[in-house]
């Protein structure tokens, strides 16, 4: 079994989409003949032409329009935000046309769209381009918000994403590329959350770099006795409910770990989920996320600011005596 | 400005009565989508294209079934310029399960695929993005893409970044600026640096600006800007000069109109133009009075069947297609 | 947890009072400010309120009991007072390796209903499903909140209850004290005396009107029971039969009225005597017998006082039971037992309802020296001496 890198997973998961349906196309800013800021896409362009690749200029408006427009007249467009920071240029394409047109047109036509972009801290870029973005989509009626933790589910999950008839919202964590790991090829379904660790103590959910993090803790938690069970969301909208209800009832814990500011976050509609339908099955239930402010420069804040398996083994712990 | 005192209609008169119908329409269609909501049975607001139906009429028909059109929150003439079905349209305005969106819509949000409308964008310059993207599916296909919108979106930044890319792809994207004075209850001159057509010449867009009562000049302009885009010479701007007989929306009465204005575009009453045109050179009077008539009547059955058409049932809708 | 409610300090002078009527019943909760018992002072008959939230477990001194000031007159189990302070949650400083983690914090408890244990949602669960109370539990989760685990071990520690067989377990076994021993032989030979009992409601309204009424006037208020002995005496001396005894085929009668006055102690059940109460006014009936309770709680009762009862009166009123059949003390011929008073309603002579204060008095009787209808009679004639206390009091 083929083992790579994240950043190459969702190249090969661009090259065979590409390959296997020609309406898919795929732009952005730098995205063809520089192969992408975060080299996710050499090669692309080379091999499918400028009708297919291309690079566009730095007008995230017209980006989205473009978007929308060539998913409603028969295109299948894979359009690259090069920093999900910039999703805020978006988010008119996003919210007023990309989300309402499945509703507006009664079912008749779907906006087969994916956004990618790249997300995340850690990577010492400042306050503007390591954010979390998510938060900004979740109240969104009708988009997918996609995280793939590992290259397995980012190629898989790329593939699914592309596939959909559905406005997607793909995010690539910065600092996941380099992540290596076991590429099957299985298909993973979109909405489908995976128990990457079992337990019988307390569930960890988390996403992307999260979910590494989570992982670590649990076998930090295990030496103190404590048997953690950890879930990938993989997907944030629409939510595997069951999952995450069948672990809490197991479990009778919920912990919750967003990279992302705790007020608003998305941690909280997976809280919101345990209240409402898991309450009886509940001994506690709570969020780690990063502080209400932004992402600041200096490694050691930005260190500090978020949460990681030292820092979220020792919260549960205290939480659990 | 491109106006002709040439005989213009004659060489169709098939087709420009056929246009005059489609403008009497539209105005009466309008007129009575007005009475209704001062009547309560029109919800929310509505933006009216009274005055300006030539540049929707004559724009369409420059276009085939390979074309695509994205219009505004002011779009119920394009729509039927289109040749949406007025009565799904009406009752789409009146919120009934028979209206072409279900009732989901209603007067700003009006989509229609099949009628090859892509829809009508409640956020000012959102119908240039929708084209602009659509125009990128349609190079494969030989389609053309036009967008329209009015002088108050020459400043928002989607004409300017869509012009851009359009270009830069050569896109076959048609932008028609429908200048009618005023940006909402703005005089356009207040808040626009510049001459709108030069936006575009700046980019080495070919631009126009045209007369947009006259749906002659209007279909000749079509005609050009479609050829060219079609063709791969990438967009066209077309700014047509135009005016609304009525307030920006329902609840604008147009009170910052100076004194006059109003009397002196009416006597450029598209509607009024075209039917002299017909009548020195191509159709009968009487003919064209029969039109106004079945139009007429149209409009009343319309009326009737629309006011007695059941409001759609409360349920869930899917958020997703499954 | 109990604890103490003494008697308080309800007037300036006052260094001892007396219970006229507790307005609460062992079990019953109540809130502070609520009132608990009217208490007869020196200077007046005072309505005590609670001074704070709890649960009256058990009366000490029942009505028309006193005690001095700072004696205990009930039990109460109390709960800790309603504002416990908030635990909030305040994030870790940050230091390089321990990044601040960012949780919201706790509610403050201000708000929270005291008498509500702490649990989880799914401790509560399965308690409902165990069969657990909560109350009580130990909760080893955060804040000290009772969680599964901890439900989970208290069910399996109140015995595994499914797997522990079908007997009735372990046997303690209690030696009786020679009073339970004196109390059990005479028991044994009551059983063998044919009896029957009869009932009757005594509408107590007057009377009880004419103690609240009396107010500073009467020193000492002669309480229910002493009213319902004066009463007995006098019926006795009207109804000498049932101040008799049967003996070996014969009535035997006595010229005295001694009426015996049961007094229920821990683990023993006394009956002290109270000699001539047909010619003991009510105070004096009430200062004597005051005297015997005490000295029967102090076991300092002589035995001739113990043995000399031509009647008794038993009252278990303050318990809130509404009525109750004696066994009769043999060789007696019989004794009355009295409940508590209620508010019951009964039809007026213009045939409405009002509510009267009423008790009900059972009397049991040996049926080889009276019969039914003597029975009745006698009740009825103590009915008719309390509800026209005049007689009580001439």
């Amino acid at each position: 079994m083929p083992v790579l890198d994240f950043r190459s997973a969702v190249r090969e998961a661009l090259d065979e989409a590409l390959a296997q349906d020609d309406r898919v196309v795929l732009f952005g800013e730098d995205v063809a003949v520089a192969g992408g800021v975060f080299a996710v896409t050499p090669g692309l362009y080379e091999k499918y032409g400028p009708a297919r690749v291309f690079d566009t200029p730095i007008s995230e408006l017209a980006l989205a329009g473009a978007a929308f427009g060539s998913a409603v007249t028969g295109l299948r467009p894979v359009v690259e935000i090069m920093f999900g920071d910039f999703l805020t240029l978006v988010m008119d394409g996003i919210v007023n046309q990309m989300s309402k047109y499945w509703f507006l047109t009664q079912g008749e036509v779907s906006v087969p769209v994916v956004i990618r972009s790249v997300v995340g801290a850690g990577g010492r870029f400042g306050a503007i381009h390591s954010q979390m973005p998510i938060s900004w989509l979740t109240g969104i009626p009708g988009i997918k918000i996609v995280v793939p933790a590992t290259p397995a589910d980012a190629k898989a999950l790329l593939r699914s994403a592309i596939e959909d008839d559905n406005p997607v919202v793909f995010l690539e964590h910065k600092r996941l590329y380099g992540v290596q790991g076991k590429v099957d090829g299985e298909r993973v379904p979109l909405g489908a959350a995976a128990v990457v660790r079992s337990g019988r103590d307390v569930t960890l959910v988390s996403a992307m770099r999260g979910v590494h993090e989570c992982l670590a803790a649990a076998d930090t938690l295990a030496g103190a006795g404590i048997d953690a069970e950890v879930i990938d969301l993989r997907t944030i909208r629409p939510l595997d409910a069951e999952t995450v209800l069948a672990s809490v009832a197991k479990t009778n814990r919920l912990v919750v770990v967003e990279e992302g500011p705790l007020t608003g976050g998305w941690a909280g509609e997976v809280v919101a989920l345990a209240a409402d339908r898991a309450l009886g099955d509940l001994d506690d239930v709570w969020r780690i996320a990063t502080p209400d402010t932004p992402i600041p420069y200096s490694p050691p804040l930005e260190d500090a600011h978020l949460p990681n398996a030292a820092s979220i083994a020792s919260d549960v712990r205290r939480r659990l005596r | 400005m491109t106006s002709s005192a040439q005989p213009t209609v004659a060489g169709e008169p098939d087709r420009y009565l056929a246009l005059y119908r489609t403008m009497v329409l539209i105005r009466g269609f309008e007129d009575l989508v007005q009475s209704l909501f001062l009547r309560g049975e029109v919800y929310g607001t509505t933006h009216l294209y009274s005055g300006q139906e030539a540049v929707a009429v004559g724009f369409a028909s420059a276009l085939d079934e390979r074309d695509r059109v994205a219009a505004t929150y002011r779009g119920h003439g394009h729509a039927l310029a289109l040749g949406v079905d007025p009565q799904k349209l009406f009752d789409e305005m009146l919120g009934r399960a028979s209206g072409i969106n279900g009732g989901l819509a209603g007067s700003m949000n009006v989509t229609s695929p099949r009628d090859r409308l892509i829809g009508c964008f409640g956020i000012v310059g959102g119908s240039i993005a929708a084209a602009t993207g659509a125009a990128l599916a349609l190079r494969r296909t030989g389609g053309v893409a036009v967008a329209y919108f009015g002088d108050g979106a020459m400043n928002q930044g989607y004409f300017f970044e869509c012009l851009n890319f359009a270009k830069v792809l050569e896109l076959p994207l048609v932008l028609v600026c429908e200048n009618n004075g005023y940006g909402e209850y703005t005089a356009f001159e207040a808040v626009t640096a510049g001459r709108l057509r030069a936006r575009a010449e700046v980019m080495e867009v070919p631009a126009e600006t045209i007369d947009g009562m006259s749906v002659w000049t209007v279909r000749e302009a079509a005609l050009r800007a479609v050829a060219h885009a079609r063709s791969g010479g990438g967009p066209f701007f077309v700014e047509a000069i135009t005016y609304r007989f009525v307030g920006h929306s329902r609840s604008d009465p147009g009170a910052y109109r100076p004194e006059g204005e109003l009397e002196r575009w009416r006597e450029r009453d598209p509607l009024r133009l075209l039917r002299a045109r017909l009548e020195a050179e191509a159709v009968d009077a009487a003919t064209l009075d029969d039109v106004e008539a079945s139009v007429a009547a149209e409009l009343a059955e319309m009326e009737q069947r629309g006011l007695a058409a059941p409001f759609p049932e409360p349920r869930r809708f899917a958020e997703f297609k499954s | 947890m109990a604890r103490e409610l003494t008697m308080p300090k309800l007037s300036d002078s006052m260094e001892e009072a007396t219970i006229v009527r507790w307005l609460k019943r062992p079990g019953e909760r109540f809130a502070r400010g609520e009132p608990l018992a009217e208490i007869e002072t020196d200077k007046a008959t005072v309505v005590y309120e609670a001074e704070s939230d709890g649960v009256l477990a058990t009366i000490v001194v029942p009505e028309g009991g006193a005690a001095r000031l700072g004696e205990p007159i009930a039990l109460l189990d109390g709960d800790a007072d309603a504002t416990a302070a908030p635990v909030a949650r305040t994030p870790q400083a940050p230091t390089s390796t321990a990044p601040p983690t960012v949780t919201a914090p706790t509610p403050t408890a201000a708000h929270r209903d005291p008498g509500r244990p702490r649990a989880t949602p799914v401790a509560r669960r399965r308690a409902v499903e165990l069969g657990v109370a909560l109350f009580g539990l130990a909760g080893t989760g955060p804040g000290g909140r009772i969680t599964r685990v901890d439900v989970e071990r208290a069910a399996a520690s109140l015995g595994a209850v499914a797997d522990a067989g079908y007997d009735k377990g372990a046997v303690e076994r209690i030696e009786l004290t020679p009073t339970q021993a004196t109390i059990a032989r005479r028991m044994t030979a009551a059983a063998s005396v044919p009896t029957f009992a009869v009932t009757a409601e005594i509408d107590m309204t007057t009377v009880v009107a004419l103690r609240r009424g009396a107010g500073d006037l009467v020193q000492r208020m002669p309480s229910v029971n002493d009213f319902v002995v004066r009463a007995a005496a006098l019926a006795l001396r009207r109804f000498p039969a049932f101040n008799s005894a049967y003996a070996d085929g014969a009535i035997e009668r006595h010229a005295r009225v001694n009426v015996g006055i049961a007094v229920a102690l821990e683990g023993a059940l006394l009956v002290p005597t109270l000699f001539d109460a047909d010619r003991k006014p009510l105070v004096q009936i009430s200062a004597e017998t005051r005297e015997l309770v005490e000295r029967a709680r102090r076991r300092a009762l002589r035995p001739e006082e113990l043995t000399q009862s031509t009647f008794t009166v038993s009252n278990l009123g303050m318990f809130s039971v509404h009525s109750f059949t004696a066994i009769v003390d043999p060789p007696q011929a019989a004794i009355l037992a009295v409940g508590g008073i209620a508010r019951r309603p009964q039809e007026t002579d213009d045939g409405q309802v009002a509510f009267r204060d009423t008790l009900l008095a059972t009397l049991t009787a040996d049926h080889r020296v009276v019969y039914g209808a003597d029975g009745a009679a006698f009740l009825a004639h103590v009915k008719d001496l309390l509800e026209h206390p005049l007689s009580l009091l001439l």
